[in-house]
């Protein structure tokens, strides 16, 4: 996580109370480190507490992240917290987090975010990522296009004509690696991967248009029930067949007492025999979640190769994750790549609502909320051909929300922009960066003049 | 008189003041506006970063007006605070700011306030201006810059002689 705020210009301090880890990171990283643990006030001070914007306490345990908020705000008034936690205990009593009790300001589980990000890529079986905007009313599918697809080997513009009634954008093609702006005529080639936009109600249609569909997904293996398959298994076993291998006896009986259908074996995923007994050959989708990197492409691999149709493994290890994509195993998930996007939303400048890394961190999608008159943004008041994005950036999308007078939002309302839409203030606008570099000009573009109130 | 002298008390200016952030600048004016003005700190302090959050309010040369609106204030209010040591502000010049121009108006912002910021940002693009706040020695001549300040005072002078 460090690295990832380090490499947007931020002032870290990193407290730990491994002398080792910190050790290690203060080489590779340009941050400043403090030994000790992050609850105590000692410790918060010396790492600047004072000075800070923003505390992010994201260590193992709930208790000590939820001190250390306490502790921020009480003693050094910082003004954002955000803590990770991981059990649903403490984020289902909202009146433990408040200003004068725990002070969390926003709190993330990491955990639930991978679960999210799964449970969407199995239910598009077609899709290589799944995103949705603005409470889910907008989604953003990466596709790979295939020879036979309804579209492949016609120009964009010929969606108008296959799906008349729905409104699609296509972001962006990415062409062996290199990003193509797409334009009307843009032709899409089988291989491409192809990025779109439409409202979450029509995003199946558009999927058929791309790709041929897959067969349904019915049988699912999850091999590892740790915390994530968990979670994934008590959240789809219910809509699909799910097998849970967990190697450890007592873990697996915990999960067999708190899992209602799903059945729950013993065993390792890294075991041929047991996949043969398992009916691996007959595996729709075969999901790796250990806490191994390892195990889990070892595994991943060999379900591939007997027979599993597809596979989905959990890779923290950047560099694996970039290894394995594409051959035996069709999806690597990196759990850091999945969830700092909540993080960055805090950290980021201006009103920004969601950030998603795509293609494994090269390209971004934002969700920034536009505020302002005409005669103090550079966004709003403006027709999309008047808003000075740099290039490689795009409005992809805006969600425009009617609200009640009470404030409540009554109704969402997706536009596909065109050249002339004008953005209103409090509009959420989805902008495609297909490179990472161009979000910092992206969030100053969006920023408020100096006179605005 | 301009507009901005009705709303700056004496008290409210503020020299040497020590801060090492912008946190810090914005805690010591929520303090000084409770102390003078009864405003609840944590108020002032809240709205400053809340505005600052959507965009930086660092005018370049080392000034800032950092501003907000205040649920329940009656009138606006302002602070002016030179510090010893600039602070970061991401200001469009990239410069660190030593003197703030602090403007707290009530919830319903309406064209005055526009006209409040616009006069600041007036005054404060005369570098005349800038220079004498930068050297005054005391608080009180700071308070009389403010008082005597007007758009064509460069003007006024010339005729007198």
């Amino acid at each position: 996580m460090a690295e990832n705020l380090v490499s947007e210009a931020n002032d870290i301090t990193l407290v730990d109370t491994s002398a080792e880890c910190l050790d290690i990171l203060r080489d590779r990283l340009e941050l400043r480190t403090v030994l000790g643990n992050g609850a105590s006030p000692s410790v918060l001070r010396e790492a600047g507490a004072e000075d800070a914007d923003l505390l992010i306490a994201v260590t193992q345990s709930d208790q000590t992240n939820l001190c250390a908020c306490l502790v921020a705000k009480a003693v050094f008034n910082l003004p954002t917290r955000i803590a990770r936690l991981r059990s649903g205990d403490f984020v289902e009593h909202p009146e433990l987090l408040g200003d004068d009790k725990f002070a969390v300001g926003f709190s993330i589980c990491p955990e639930q975010i991978v679960t999210d990000h799964i449970r969407l890529l199995i239910s598009f079986p077609e899709a290589l990522q799944v995103l949705e905007f603005a409470d889910g009313a907008l989604s953003l599918i990466a596709v790979r296009a295939f020879e036979g697809g309804p579209l492949v080997g016609h120009p964009l513009k010929a969606l108008k004509y296959h799906m008349p009634n729905v409104e699609v954008r296509i972001a962006a093609i990415y062409r062996s690696g290199d990003a193509i702006i797409p334009e009307g005529d843009t032709m899409v080639m089988p291989g491409d991967e192809v990025f779109c936009l439409a409202a979450t109600v029509h995003i199946r249609q558009v999927m058929r248009e791309l790709r041929r569909s897959d067969q349904p997904t019915r049988r699912i293996l999850i091999a590892g029930g740790g915390n994530i398959g968990f979670r994934l298994a008590r959240s789809i076993e219910h809509d699909y067949n799910v097998k849970v291998l967990e190697t450890n006896k007592r873990r697996a009986e915990m999960l067999a007492t708190h899992l209602d259908r799903a059945l729950v074996l013993r065993g390792d995923a890294t075991d041929e025999k047991l996949l043969e007994n398992e009916g691996i050959d007959e595996t729709d989708l075969f999901v790796a979640l250990t806490n191994d990197d390892e195990d889990n492409i070892m595994s991943a691999s060999l379900a591939k190769r007997m027979g599993a149709r597809r596979t989905l493994a959990l890779i923290n290890r950047r560099s694996y994750v970039d290894l394995v994509q594409g051959g035996p195993i069709d999806i690597a998930i990196s759990p850091a790549q999945t969830s700092i996007g909540s993080l960055l939303a805090h950290v980021r400048l201006g009103d920004v609502v969601a950030v998603h890394s795509l293609r494994r961190g090269a390209a971004e999608a934002l969700e920034i909320i536009a505020h302002g008159s005409p005669k103090d943004s550079k966004v709003v008041g403006r027709t999309i051909d008047h808003v000075a994005l740099p290039n490689g950036a795009t409005i992809a999308a805006i969600v425009r929300e009617e609200r009640k007078a009470d404030g409540k939002v009554m109704r969402r309302q997706v536009i596909m922009p065109h050249h002339d839409t004008v953005v209103e203030s409090g509009d959420h606008v989805i902008v495609f960066c297909t490179h990472k570099r161009l979000v910092r000009q992206v969030e100053k573009l969006f920023q408020v003049g100096f006179a605005f109130f | 008189m301009s507009l901005i002298a009705n709303l700056l008390p004496p008290s409210n200016v503020v020299i040497d003041l020590e801060a090492s952030s912008k946190k810090r600048v914005f805690e010591q004016a929520g303090l000084l506006f409770e102390n003078q003005q009864g405003i609840g700190r944590s108020d002032v302090f809240d709205s400053l970063f809340a505005r600052e959050r959507l965009g930086s309010t660092g005018l370049g040369q080392g000034i800032a007006i950092p501003h907000g609106r205040i649920k329940g204030l009656k009138d606006a209010a302002g602070a002016f605070l030179r510090l010893t040591t600039p602070v970061q502000f991401d200001a469009p010049d990239g410069r660190p700011v030593g003197m703030l121009f602090v403007l707290l108006v009530p919830e319903q912002a309406n064209e005055q306030h526009l006209q409040l910021l616009s006069e600041l940002a007036q005054m404060f693009s005369d570098s005349k201006f800038r220079e004498s706040l930068l050297n005054a020695p005391d608080a009180a001549s700071i308070h009389t810059l403010f008082t005597s300040w007007g758009p064509n005072a460069a003007d006024e002078r010339r005729t007198a002689v």
